[in-house]
């Protein structure tokens, strides 16, 4: 039983090593390098001195890192329910057995999730130029006046959701997809012996089954709404103004155009800790996709 | 003696006899690498086929057997790139760059002693090489460039505006008032179209006696947000806003470029560069252009000027070559061809460029009188070497004004605050 357990373990260990060794090269290693950073004048160069905690009281007094994270946080929570219920409707509705095309229409949804996002950007710049975009130009040929998408935020601001919401429902949805051709059919033909309608067995079945999936893509769009980063540089490169400048732009402006590595790596530190305490919160009220059960 | 034997020793000699062959060619290679070497060169863009300095390259390659690798980073991304590749110790033997003060000078060999720098032009040097007080010289010019006006001749005439003379020069209210008329008789979307770059909205501000800071004894004072400066900016925002500007350049939010929007026969009157000049020349077919003489704002005319110019950093492998090089390019006959094809402004004594084309030469005689019009105020901002402390910055806080997030006050104000603590300047 001894020798059992003791292989087990060997297993165990061998089997999480790979993983494990990439997380710490890669995660690990740059963590500690970073909070290290943040407490230097790093320029990247030839200055490094220890600084304190100088850098966080800056950070923390930082009028535009504030104005910065707050941007972050409405854009995360205006467009969380389109990221987690559009893959979900689509997920349905391509699952199930009235609709055709379903392989073709999978395709073309998860395309846009196999580009990248400076990709997607360049796209989406072709779509919405101001003077020369596609939309613009439909509109004028039907006699309406150019919208100025780039000098709006709001406007700015919608183009980018829709572009992040484009490139990352088809993930999503084949994520949903799995998970929707996992419930038992044996649910569901009870439920049509019971004289369910369609639109119950959304609500009352598939749905509620389908929340371990549903937690997984509300903390994964969460993080990835928290972090957008390259579409927005892509799209409206922060403006107007400083409209879309979200904190991890923010914090990228501060590192590398102006070479205050260790500001950027304390703002990174502070980014890390809220961030870690939304995800933590989701886990909580959501059980970890476990309540279910 | 077995066969075994006979053979296994045929199979030893074979193996020498192999040995020996790559001995030779080995030896053959080393000896073909110190004739041919490669010469590494860092560009800020992919070069295309017209590219004279690219161009320059490659004649030197072919006539002198040697090979070339080009490197391409933005002039940006330089900023950051070029200290990684220090150290990395992977530099390229030769950078060209605009922003060679910013890119750790102390690592630039001193080209004073290693060719004859009294051929270039002492004023076009210090400019393009941002460097007011050392003896060194760590850059040998290669482009010499200046802020300049272009202008649509088509919608001009449509509008019936006479364009301005070197002799007779527009005033800003004349150049904004035309700008009006050409959006509305013109038959273009916009009047006045400037590059979504500080250098180029700050000829507004030199024109009319404002600066970034000012002299005072040895250090600096912050000036940048005076009346002056702030009426300035305030115009510049009401233009935008007015529409006579296409206001979605310099709020940010796109990607959009006022040089198409000029190509494309959209824009009456568009500040930009000289560098400019050759690819419009390329490009513009749909209409005439031209270039006329900066407009004299409440002080003065205004240009600014720069440029890029060749460096070798110390830890480059070829050094050596990369000297060559320059030596090469700049000889009368190979200057001469390089200054044709870039169509560029001479940096060097006593060489200039006359294009053969009548209008493109009447365009250059415009812009070499230009040359008059850099201010003191620049070149006083230029000396505090400002940028050093903070950069894009200043545009951030224009773009921010122009946007609306920000009053013009507001923004100076904020910009002159950041200056102020990061140069230790008095804001005065």
């Amino acid at each position: 039983m001894q020798k059992r357990k003791n292989r087990m373990s060997h297993a165990f260990w061998m089997l999480i090593f790979p993983s494990g060794l990439l997380f710490f090269v890669f995660f690990i290693i740059p963590l500690i390098l970073n909070i290290i950073l943040s407490f230097t004048n790093y320029d990247g160069w030839k200055t490094m001195n220890f600084i304190g905690l100088s850098n966080y009281q800056e950070a923390l007094t930082d009028s535009r890192f504030y104005s910065a994270l707050l941007k972050t946080f409405i854009y995360a929570i205006v467009n969380l329910p389109f990221k987690v219920i559009i893959p979900l409707l689509l997920a349905v509705l391509l699952t199930s057995d009235k609709v055709k095309f379903k392989t073709f229409s999978r395709t073309a949804i998860y395309i846009p999730v196999l580009l990248s996002s400076l990709v997607v950007g360049i796209t989406i710049n072709w779509m919405f130029s101001q003077e020369y975009g596609l939309i613009n130009f439909l509109i004028q040929q039907l006699g309406g006046q150019p919208v100025a998408w780039g000098r709006q935020p709001a406007l700015a601001t919608f183009i980018i959701s829709l572009a992040s919401t484009w490139a990352s429902t088809g993930f999503y949805m084949i994520i949903y997809i799995g998970a929707i051709n996992n419930i038992s059919h044996d649910v569901y033909e009870a439920a049509e012996i019971d004289g369910v309608s369609a639109w119950q067995r959304l609500l009352k079945i598939t749905i509620p089954l389908l929340m371990p999936t549903t937690f997984l893509v509300t903390l994964l769009s969460t993080v990835n709404l928290l972090k957008e980063y390259a579409l927005i540089q892509g799209v409206t490169q922060g403006g107007p103004g400083t409209s879309t400048t979200f904190v991890i732009q923010y914090i990228f402006d501060k590192g590398f155009n102006q070479s205050l590595y260790g500001y950027a790596a304390a703002m990174s530190v502070v980014i890390m800790i809220i961030f870690a305490v939304i995800a933590f919160i989701q886990f909580k009220v959501n059980e970890g996709g476990e309540f279910t059960k | 003696m077995s066969m075994k034997k006979i053979a296994s020793l045929l199979g030893v000699a074979a193996v020498l006899v192999g040995l020996s062959a790559c001995g030779n060619s080995n030896k053959k290679t080393s000896s073909d690498a110190k004739e041919s070497k490669t010469l590494t060169v860092l560009l800020s863009e992919e070069p295309s086929k017209t590219n004279a300095l690219n161009n320059a390259f490659k004649k030197w390659a072919k006539e002198t057997g040697n090979k070339l690798k080009t490197v391409v980073i933005p002039y940006d991304d330089q900023l950051t790139k070029f200290p990684l590749m220090l150290k990395n110790k992977d530099v390229p033997d030769i950078v060209a760059t605009t922003r060679l003060m910013m890119l750790y000078p102390d690592e630039f060999t001193d080209l004073s002693k290693k060719m004859d720098t009294s051929i270039f032009d002492e004023k076009a040097l210090k400019v393009i090489n941002q460097d007011y007080t050392d003896t060194k010289v760590l850059g040998a010019p290669n482009q010499y460039t200046l802020s300049c006006y272009f202008y649509n001749k088509d919608a001009f005439k449509k509008a019936g505006i006479t364009a301005p003379t070197v002799d007779n020069p527009w005033t800003l209210d004349e150049l904004y008032a035309n700008a009006e008329r050409l959006k509305r008789d013109g038959d273009v979307k916009y009047g006045l179209a400037v590059d979504f770059s500080r250098a180029r909205y700050d000829n507004l501000m030199y024109s009319n006696g404002g600066s970034m800071v000012k002299k005072d004894g040895k250090t600096f004072d912050v000036t940048i947000n005076s009346n002056k400066n702030v009426k300035t900016l305030q115009k510049f925002i009401s233009l935008n806003k007015s529409g006579v500007m296409p206001e979605v350049i310099w709020t940010g939010g796109s990607s959009d470029n006022p040089a198409d929007y000029f190509k494309n026969g959209d824009v009456g009157i568009y500040l930009s560069g000289t560098w400019n000049y050759e690819p419009l020349n390329t490009d513009v077919s749909k209409f005439d252009f031209g270039v006329m003489p900066s407009p004299k704002g409440s002080e003065q005319q205004s240009v600014i000027s720069g440029g890029s110019s060749l460096a070798i950093p110390k830890s480059a492998k070829n050094s050596k070559l990369a000297v060559q090089f320059l030596k090469w390019l700049y000889k009368d006959k190979n200057l001469k061809e390089y200054l044709t094809n870039d169509k560029g402004i001479s940096f060097v004594k006593d060489v200039s460029y006359v294009d053969k084309d009548p209008d493109v030469a009447a365009d250059y005689k415009i812009l070499q009188s230009e040359l008059d019009h850099v201010t003191d105020q620049f070149l006083v901002d230029e000396q505090s070497q400002w940028r050093n402390y903070l950069d894009n910055e200043y545009r951030d806080y224009l773009k921010q004004a122009v946007s609306g997030e920000m009053s013009a006050k507001g923004a100076l104000d904020a910009f002159a605050q950041d200056l102020s603590k990061k140069s230790d300047w008095a804001v005065k």
